[in-house]
């Protein structure tokens, strides 16, 4: 169900909307952070956000709440902290900017109560090193906040000292991987580490620590301010603890192209048409990337297969999955991942072999290279594909091409290796025929489209 | 001691363990590269994975992967479960744990190797790894298919300098991170890291530095193939032309364990390894430990000689009669020697203060030196304790000197070349010298025997830590070399004593039985 809102966007698009004078205008500024730290502690805090049903925004959709109870609950000799990943380096993924660049106050906010929260008394928004204006709206957003005293040593008189820093990133994208984002934040190289140990017992410099999706803490100050049950409910999903509203964003080929706020729950269809306008020159859909380059593409022709009336699909069973709001809970049912829910739409006529080889030369180009099935095997895919499109592949080689992913699926240290195979295999396993086309010479990348009209 | 099951095999492990270090324990081999037991795991290479079988009532994570159903050319679904590295697993009580059992094991073995080899040079032929090399061994248990990929590889530097020992070959590269951590956790200088992403990462020293110190060997040594070889060992031997002995470095105190290589075709040493022995270097040498097996060759007293002029060791001997005729007893002193063996100096103990009956008795060797808390002792020699052991009351070299100058000592005879401090003033005594190193006692003695070195001899040290340790023979004697003990067996006799031994394990006897603190040494000599 389409419903718009405005709990994170209300700023968006007014005035100097970054300014800490419009965030008073429209949203009272800074009001909730002061209410929380002044009357609540923080484990009434905790208590109260695992209500909102709040998944993690950057694509893994751990509910925040829960995050936030495994935090050691007395901050012992190693001080807390509160990391924001907004690196946002997911090919086709744009919503965090829009934030940091129009409403960086509510990030700031969020960090405040998150940081009290938590038990930390100091956060790291780490930013893509590429969005300087999101870095600089930050840094503007700090200083407005601490010369009111929101933040520093006694934010709204309460004995909790916050402090926010900016980190910038050095421009790569396993550094969005929370442990790779955190030997960053260290100075080292951007390697993820081995879990466990887990961020929260042995986060940023070896102490505690919490690494939250910037979406997921600029909605903090939102759900508080409504009340986090209420807020829940906004959601169409929320008996299925998915609650609360977010950005969607839509591209590839539709004809409006953007970031929205909605109620979580619209469908695909909702998106493309209702939002994006429609696919470019009204052609008919390929597939969609449900949101950020590692979540297998769904065809409009799959369909929900979920005759068990237990089972929360049920209600949708038989219907296109074009047709199944868009939830953490429902995309993992439809055998992919909601992600960051910002959609791109591909459009027929566009060549899957080539979407593939593109795909693949992003992730053989980003693997960080310190384990060997993810190191060798990103590249060999992208190696493959780009011979296939060449027309210099045999079929053996085509027929090598799932067993690479399958050695990459699982065996790897973080989920940057499923992130590569599992798009791999959806594209495989949809679209074999295309394939094996280019082996018998029938396409060819002349002939190849990842662009439609009016702009091929 | 608590126990998991490895292909239904059981293994005790001690709290901590991995489950690959509690298998290791046991004989039982999980392949792995980047996993050393002396390093921490980062478990990046990925070839260590196994099943762990779910706790009944528990759900295992499977994973969604494709198959391809040659038949129809249609992919199937199919479902794996999640492996784990059994570097980075710890061990656990109950835990079920398949290894070589597991088809799913058995095929990401299978892929990490593949991959592993996917851009590698393959030239097995000019590598001096070749013939010890874990990518070699491990195609050969795992792998065991052709190359898929017919394209060029990636290709990298090749030829690197990494400093005065070390050089790197980023094609042959695994990318393990061994040596990164040896030089960070180890030798504490964290001068190696990784640049570049993806297949195209390699090694490298940090700006503005080069890969020195004292350790700089040992990252070759924990390379698992051919990325780093050393200046020194570079197309120097084919390994299978090697054997090797279990030997004891004699470059300090410290007693290091290693493994003397040689060829016995030439009858020559090539190189120094570290034996591993938890309690005496771990699985580490330093740079010069690791270099001193050119000392089995080097400054070596390879022949007799008399005044300086080469004799045969007959006429050493006839020289030293007459040197000693008639000398009084009380005149007479031993200098016992601190680098060679506990045998050579029991030899020498008995002819001085049994035989000969001689009250001075004083001890040798090289003087001390650098140090670090590593590994390096400032004592540069192999057995001062030993001499210790034997001659409690023996004197330092420069008790000596002060000796001969008053004139209480007349005639000497010396074991091993070395003096710690200048010993011109020995000019003025009769000084025979048994050694296997030129030294300053050789070239003031009037009669020098050469003796064997550690190398070609078996001998018995004492390390700074009072480990009684053995090192075995590897080269047959060199030039005219003979034991130094029965060197001092001969001159006993050419003095007109009766020596009473004749056989190393005459020696051995008499040289205290081993007491309980040696335990650990025999141990390590099991090994
Ligand atoms: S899976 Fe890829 S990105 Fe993740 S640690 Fe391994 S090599 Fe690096
Ligand atoms: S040089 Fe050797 S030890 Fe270092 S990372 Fe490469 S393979 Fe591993
Ligand atoms: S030995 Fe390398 S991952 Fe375990």
């Amino acid at each position: 169900m389409l419903k718009r809102t405005d709990y994170l966007t209300r700023t968006y698009g007014k005035p100097e909307g970054w300014k800490l004078a419009a965030y008073e205008r429209e949203y009272g500024g800074y009001q909730v952070a002061k209410r929380l730290l002044t009357t609540m502690s923080r484990e009434q805090v905790v208590d109260e956000a695992k209500k909102a049903n709040i998944r993690g925004r950057g694509g893994a959709g751990f509910p925040m709440g829960v995050k936030w109870s495994f935090m050691p609950k007395v901050v012992g000799a190693k001080p807390h902290y509160l990391v924001v990943n907004a690196d946002e380096g997911e090919p086709g993924t744009h919503k965090d900017r829009t934030l940091m660049e129009l409403n960086p106050h509510a990030v700031v906010e969020g960090c405040i109560i998150a940081c009290y929260a938590i038990g930390a008394h100091v956060a790291y928004i780490y930013v893509r090193d590429e969005l300087h204006l999101s870095k600089t709206r930050l840094w503007g957003a700090i200083s407005e906040a601490k010369a009111r005293g929101f933040l520093g040593k006694a934010p709204f008189g309460k004995d909790w000292e916050v402090e926010v820093y900016v980190h910038s990133g050095a421009g790569a994208y396993i550094c969005g991987e929370e442990t790779s984002m955190l030997n960053s934040i260290e100075g080292r190289r951007g390697e993820p580490r081995m879990k466990p140990p887990f961020p929260a017992n042995a986060g940023a410099f070896g102490c505690p620590t919490t690494v939250n999706n910037l979406e997921t803490i600029a909605s903090v100050p939102a759900a508080f301010g409504l009340g986090c049950d209420e807020w829940s409910k906004l959601s169409a999903l929320h008996t299925i603890g998915d609650g609360g509203v977010r950005l969607y964003g839509i591209n590839g080929h539709v004809k409006k192209p953007g970031v929205v706020e909605l109620a979580v729950g619209p469908t695909f269809n909702e998106l493309i048409h209702d939002i994006g306008g429609g696919v470019l020159g009204d052609k008919a859909i390929m597939c969609v990337i449900p949101g950020g380059s590692s979540t297998p593409v769904l065809r409009p022709s799959e369909t929900v297969n979920a005759p068990d009336p237990k089972s929360p699909m049920h209600p949708h069973h038989g219907k296109s999955v074009f047709d199944v709001p868009l939830g953490v809970e429902t995309m993992r049912q439809c055998g992919t991942m909601l992600g960051t829910c910002c959609v791109t739409v591909i459009a027929e006529g566009t060549d899957p072999v080539w979407c593939m080889q593109n795909l693949m030369q992003f992730y053989g180009h980003e693997s960080c290279g310190q384990c060997t099935p993810c190191r060798e095997g990103s590249a060999w895919l992208h190696l493959v594909c780009t011979k296939l499109l060449d027309g210099e592949a045999t079929k053996e080689e085509l027929d090598s091409l799932h067993d690479i992913a399958n050695g990459i699926m699982g065996n790897t240290i973080c989920a940057f290796g499923e992130g590569t195979a599992m798009p791999a295999l959806a594209f495989l396993q949809k679209f074999r025929p295309e394939f094996e086309a280019y082996v018998k010479g029938a396409r060819k990348r002349a002939d190849a489209k990842l662009t439609v009209e009016p702009w091929s | 001691m608590p126990t998991f099951k490895l292909d239904g095999k059981t293994i005790p492990f001690e709290p901590g363990d991995s489950i690959i270090k509690a298998a290791e324990r046991q004989g039982v081999e999980i392949p792995h590269y980047c996993w050393h037991p002396g390093l921490s795991s980062p478990a990046n290479c990925r070839m260590c994975l196994v099943e762990l079988v779910p706790k009944p009532g528990q759900r295992p994570m499977m994973l969604d992967v494709l198959e391809l159903d040659e038949a129809t050319g249609q992919y199937r679904p199919a479902q794996k479960p999640k492996l784990q590295p059994a570097c980075y697993t710890p061990a656990a009580e109950g835990l079920e744990v398949l290894s070589d059992t597991s088809p799913h094991v058995t095929q990401a073995r299978h892929d990490v190797q593949e991959r592993l080899l996917l851009n590698h040079p393959v030239d097995c032929p000019i590598c001096d790894q070749s013939g010890e090399c874990k990518l070699q061994d491990y195609w050969l248990e795992h792998d065991k298919s052709g190359k898929r990929m017919r394209d060029e590889p990636v290709h990298k530097s090749k030829g690197v300098e990494f400093g005065p020992t070390i050089v790197y070959d980023g094609e042959r590269c695994v990318m393990c991170t061994r040596c990164i951590r040896f030089m960070a956790e180890v030798a504490k200088d964290p001068v190696l890291d990784m640049r570049e992403r993806g297949n195209l990462n390699e090694i490298t020293v940090g700006p503005g530095r080069q890969l020195d110190g004292h350790y700089t060997f040992m990252t070759e040594h924990v390379c698992p193939v051919g990325a780093l070889t050393t200046k020194d060992f570079r197309f120097k031997a084919r390994v299978w032309f090697l054997r090797t002995a279990a030997s004891l470095c004699q470059g300090c105190a410290t007693g290091c364990n290693a493994h003397l290589d040689y060829d016995p075709r030439y009858n020559k040493a090539y190189r120094f390894r570290p034996r591993d022995n938890e309690q005496v270097n771990k699985y580490w040498m330093c740079d010069e430990g690791m270099l001193s097996y050119r000392e089995a060759h080097d400054g070596r007293v390879l022949e007799a000689s008399v005044r300086g002029k080469p004799a045969s060791v007959s006429e050493a001997l006839a020289a030293a009669k007459d040197l000693f005729a008639g000398v009084a007893k009380e005149s007479v002193a031993i200098v016992l020697g601190a680098q060679h063996s506990l045998e050579d100096n029991w030899a020498l103990r008995e002819l001085g203060t049994v035989l000969m009956d001689s009250r001075h008795v004083y001890v040798s060797g090289r003087p001390d030196g650098y140090e670090d808390t590593i590994l390096v002792h400032r004592d540069k020699n192999s057995n001062t304790q030993g001499v210790k052991t034997l001659a409690p009351g023996a004197r330092p070299l420069s008790a000596l000197l002060g000796d001969v100058a008053s004139g209480a000592v007349t005639h000497v005879i010396a074991l091993g070349g070395a003096a710690p401090v200048d010993a011109g003033d020995l000019e003025d005594a009769k000084l025979v010298v048994v050694a296997a190193h030129e030294g300053p006692l050789t070239k003031l003695a009037t009669v020098v025997l050469p003796a064997t070195s550690w190398a070609e001899h078996a001998g018995t040290y004492v390390n700074a830590r009072g480990l009684k340790q053995v090192a075995e023979a590897a080269l047959e004697p060199l030039g005219s070399s003979r034991t130094a003990w029965s060197l001092v067996a001969a001159l006993a006799s050419a003095l007109g004593y009766q020596p009473s031994w004749s056989k190393l394990r005459q020696i051995r006897a008499q040289l205290t039985a081993p007491t309980a603190a040696d335990a650990p040494a025999a141990a390590a000599l099991a090994e």
